[in-house]
């Protein structure tokens, strides 16, 4: 990642210093941005009323071939990555890339005003939610973060329709009930000319089949982070990382702050259906976890990265694109990252997508469209991956990647292979939800006891 | 009091007294009162997702009580006691010596330039001078390095995620809620009061004891009162430095409403919460009240038993 601002020159480790630089510079970002806002306001009032579309005709980009660039630099890719979603077995490879020339729509419609997202911690390149998409959008942009999928619900619901927010980007499961709540507003597609750029496999999910409300920012998975310099035993399955939490790292590991992955990690173990509704399974789940599993536990933490490069963990359980990011903190904290291993959950793990949609009520929709269009722009959207470490799924992203990232660390940590994806389990939200909710209070509080 | 000796005052229209008291009462209605009858009309009902707020209340029940009287409230209730009280022990303990310093030790010059260096780190925002924690803290943070280098301890630090780093920092953010009503308290006892007690036989404890902890009473209550009940609902200290074995009950209540959506439970617990601290302080104010009565019975002096001495 090689956009990070510069550190603050401070007494804390390096890997800490660049958490600190990343995240303050967003908030002075957000601060001055927000400042200019109420200036511009105080102005004129119609400027932001009469967005100018300087709409480049489409335009062909790169017209590389899939077959002939299989990347050399992704270990593990084979062709494009089929991200299979809940039970739809569509995903064999190389779908959409197999004939001739793929072709990109690089349309950029300026727009003008704020724009407010709602999204998860350092989920997007710092130029792309700053200088960037000042220059080319004529946007300022202003960030808040959220934890939880549930978190952001419950602060769209709370402030029905006033929230003041333009993008927010839940997770796929999660989007029924926000539109059920009347909680997202319906696309303008004629403004996101750049949609076709996604790969169809990312495309129509079950969660918005016509992509009425939702498109695919990225997709990712579950893993577990190890230092094998503290454990010995190698971890292969979920059933090792459960062993080995419970043995030598006891103590010293991290998990999720999610319930879905805590309990997750229990079922992929024992080859229960993660989505189970069974009383027996999660009467099953709550006796281990609680009784025996709790205690072992350091933190709930979603984002371990940086802790991982201070120190804090011995084994976590981690999103890939945050497992990289901590190889690159440990690299800047003058770590040793050799003795550190990535590893992908094992037998089943998790599949997850994220999607950018516009909050009912956003206050400047027309930027917002411009800049989810602008992202879905394959030279934007191999930016951003580069800094967030999560397959953008785009078409023909071994084409991309060569075209625009060939330096690219660590590819075999954003794309998996068909067999690996065939792995992934997609989660759904069941009857189950209120029954996870208070296991995982158990679990906390158990842990914490 | 002067009272009787201002000037009789002409008769004139005014409005009753409590208008001044206005703007706090309307702001206190709206902002606490309000609010915690939601809490525990909510603390009834049952969790509805499919709704805008997540709270159904068409049959109204005792259930999310019984559910939070689980064994999981209690360890974490517990937990968070422990912490708290520990934390106002310990706030009072250091607190006391720096207020008592401050209210007679110290020339006036000075004084107002300490008292500024207690209130400036409160410029900054709570959460960054618990955030900044993390630093000192790290495993294999600068500090842990030097520590390790000079020989003070061996491996690294591993504070951090622990009740521990939540006890030492919690400790800290309080000190100074602590210190200003202790100043306030024996800045107003008057110099006089002690001269007459040493005039009259006392030593330097015995004046202590019997003459300004007494009258440091109300400003303990006071410092007791303002780091106590924040103490045991915050959650910042606890999520961003206790890791799992910090969990404190605030963190479980914000758990439920924006973790679980379960606005219901999160509502009972809170009012169980609320419950159980109110009947803290209650034993507690209990316990001193017990504590005068028994002292000013044993201090009693008649005049039967002054006779009784000369």
């Amino acid at each position: 990642m090689p956009s990070r601002p510069e550190p603050i020159k401070i007494l804390a480790p390096v890997g800490y210093r660049e958490h600190l630089s990343r995240r303050a510079l967003l908030q002075l970002g957000a601060g001055s941005a927000g400042l200019t806002a109420l200036l511009a306001a105080c102005g004129s009032s119609t400027k932001t009323a009469a967005p100018t579309t300087t709409a480049a005709a489409p335009t062909t980009t790169g017209a590389t071939t899939a077959t002939t660039s299989a990347p050399t630099t992704a270990g593990t890719t084979a062709g494009t990555t089929a991200g299979t979603t809940a039970g739809t077995t569509a995903g064999t490879t190389g779908t959409t890339a197999a004939s001739g020339p793929v072709t990109y729509s690089t349309v950029v419609n300026k727009s003008g005003g704020t724009l407010n997202m709602y999204t998860w911690g350092a989920y997007n390149d710092p130029s792309i939610v700053g200088d960037l998409a000042q220059t080319d959008l004529n946007i300022t942009m202003k960030v808040d973060y959220y934890t939880s999928n549930e978190d952001l619900i419950t602060k769209l619901s709370t402030a029905n329709g006033s929230s003041g927010f333009d993008v927010v980007v839940p997770t796929g499961p999660y989007i029924p009930q926000m539109i059920q709540k009347g909680l997202l507003e319906k696309f303008d597609k004629s403004k996101l000319p750049n949609i076709v750029n996604v790969d169809k496999l990312y495309l129509g999910q079950d969660w918005d089949k016509g992509n009425d409300y939702s498109v695919c920012k990225d997709w990712g998975s579950t893993g577990w982070m190890v230092n094998t310099a503290k454990v010995k035993t190698p971890i292969k399955t979920w059933n090792d990382f459960i062993a080995v939490a419970m043995g030598e790292a006891s103590g010293n590991v991290s998990v999720l702050d999610t319930g879905a992955n805590v309990l997750g990690m229990y079922f992929w173990a024992n080859g229960i259906d993660w989505n189970t509704e069974k009383k027996e399974d999660l009467d099953a789940a709550e006796k281990f976890l609680v009784d025996q599993f709790a205690s072992h536990i350091k933190a709930f933490d979603s984002y371990p990265s940086t802790k991982i490069a201070t120190g804090d963990y011995t084994l976590s359980m981690a999103w890939n694109g945050d497992a990289r990011a901590a190889f690159q903190d440990i690299e800047d904290a003058k770590g040793d990252t050799s003795v550190w291993k990535w590893g992908l959950g094992t037998p089943n793990t998790e599949l997850w997508m994220d999607n950018y949609c516009i909050p009912t009520g956003s206050p400047n929709p027309d930027a917002a469209h411009a800049w989810i269009n602008w992202l879905l722009s394959p030279d934007i959207s191999i930016k951003d991956l580069k800094y967030h470490g999560y397959n953008s799924g785009l078409k023909d992203m071994p084409g991309l990647i060569t075209k625009y990232a060939p330096d690219l660390k660590r590819s075999d940590m954003i794309f998996f292979a068909d067999a690996q994806v065939a792995t992934m389990r997609t989660q759904r939200i069941t009857s189950a939800q209120s029954r996870i909710a208070d296991i995982y209070s158990k679990i906390k509080a158990k842990a914490g006891g | 009091m002067t009272a009787s000796l201002a000037p009789p005052r002409k008769r004139q229209l005014h409005a009753p007294k409590f208008i001044l008291a206005g703007p706090a009462i309307v702001w206190w209605v709206l902002f606490f009162i309000a609010p915690i009858v939601f809490v525990i009309y909510y603390s009834f009902g049952t969790k509805d997702t499919t709704k805008l707020l997540p709270v159904n209340m068409s049959s109204p029940s005792l259930h999310n009580y019984h559910q939070a009287f689980s064994s999981t409230f209690f360890t974490t209730f517990k937990a968070t006691l422990k912490i708290a009280i520990t934390a106002t022990v310990l706030t009072t303990v250091i607190g006391f010596p720096v207020a008592y310093f401050l209210a007679f030790k110290v020339k006036e010059k000075w004084r107002a330039i300490l008292l500024a260096l207690i209130i400036v780190p409160s410029f900054t925002s709570f959460l960054i001078r618990t955030l900044a924690w993390r630093i000192p803290l790290a495993p294999n943070g600068q500090f842990s390095t030097w520590l390790q280098d000079w020989g003070l301890i061996h491996g690294p630090i591993s504070i951090l995620e622990t009740r521990t780093a939540v006890q030492i920092a919690i400790v800290y953010n309080y000190l100074g809620f602590m210190i200003l009503p202790l100043f306030v308290a024996l800045d107003r006892i008057e110099g006089v009061l002690r001269e007459a007690s040493k005039d009259l036989g006392a030593g330097r404890i015995a004046t202590f004891a019997q003459v300004t902890l007494p009258l440091a009473g109300p400003g303990i209550a006071a410092g007791v009162l303002l780091t106590f009940i924040p103490m045991c609902g915050d959650y910042v200290t606890a999520t961003v430095l206790g890791g799992a074995k910090g969990n404190m009950i605030g963190a479980m209540i914000d758990q439920q409403f924006r973790g679980a959506q379960d606005w219901p439970l999160g509502s009972a617990i809170a009012v169980l919460m609320i419950l159980a601290v109110l009947l803290i302080l209650g034993i507690g104010v209990g316990l001193v009240m017990g504590v005068q009565y028994v002292l000013k019975r044993r201090r009693r002096v008649t005049i039967a038993q002054l006779e009784a001495l000369t």
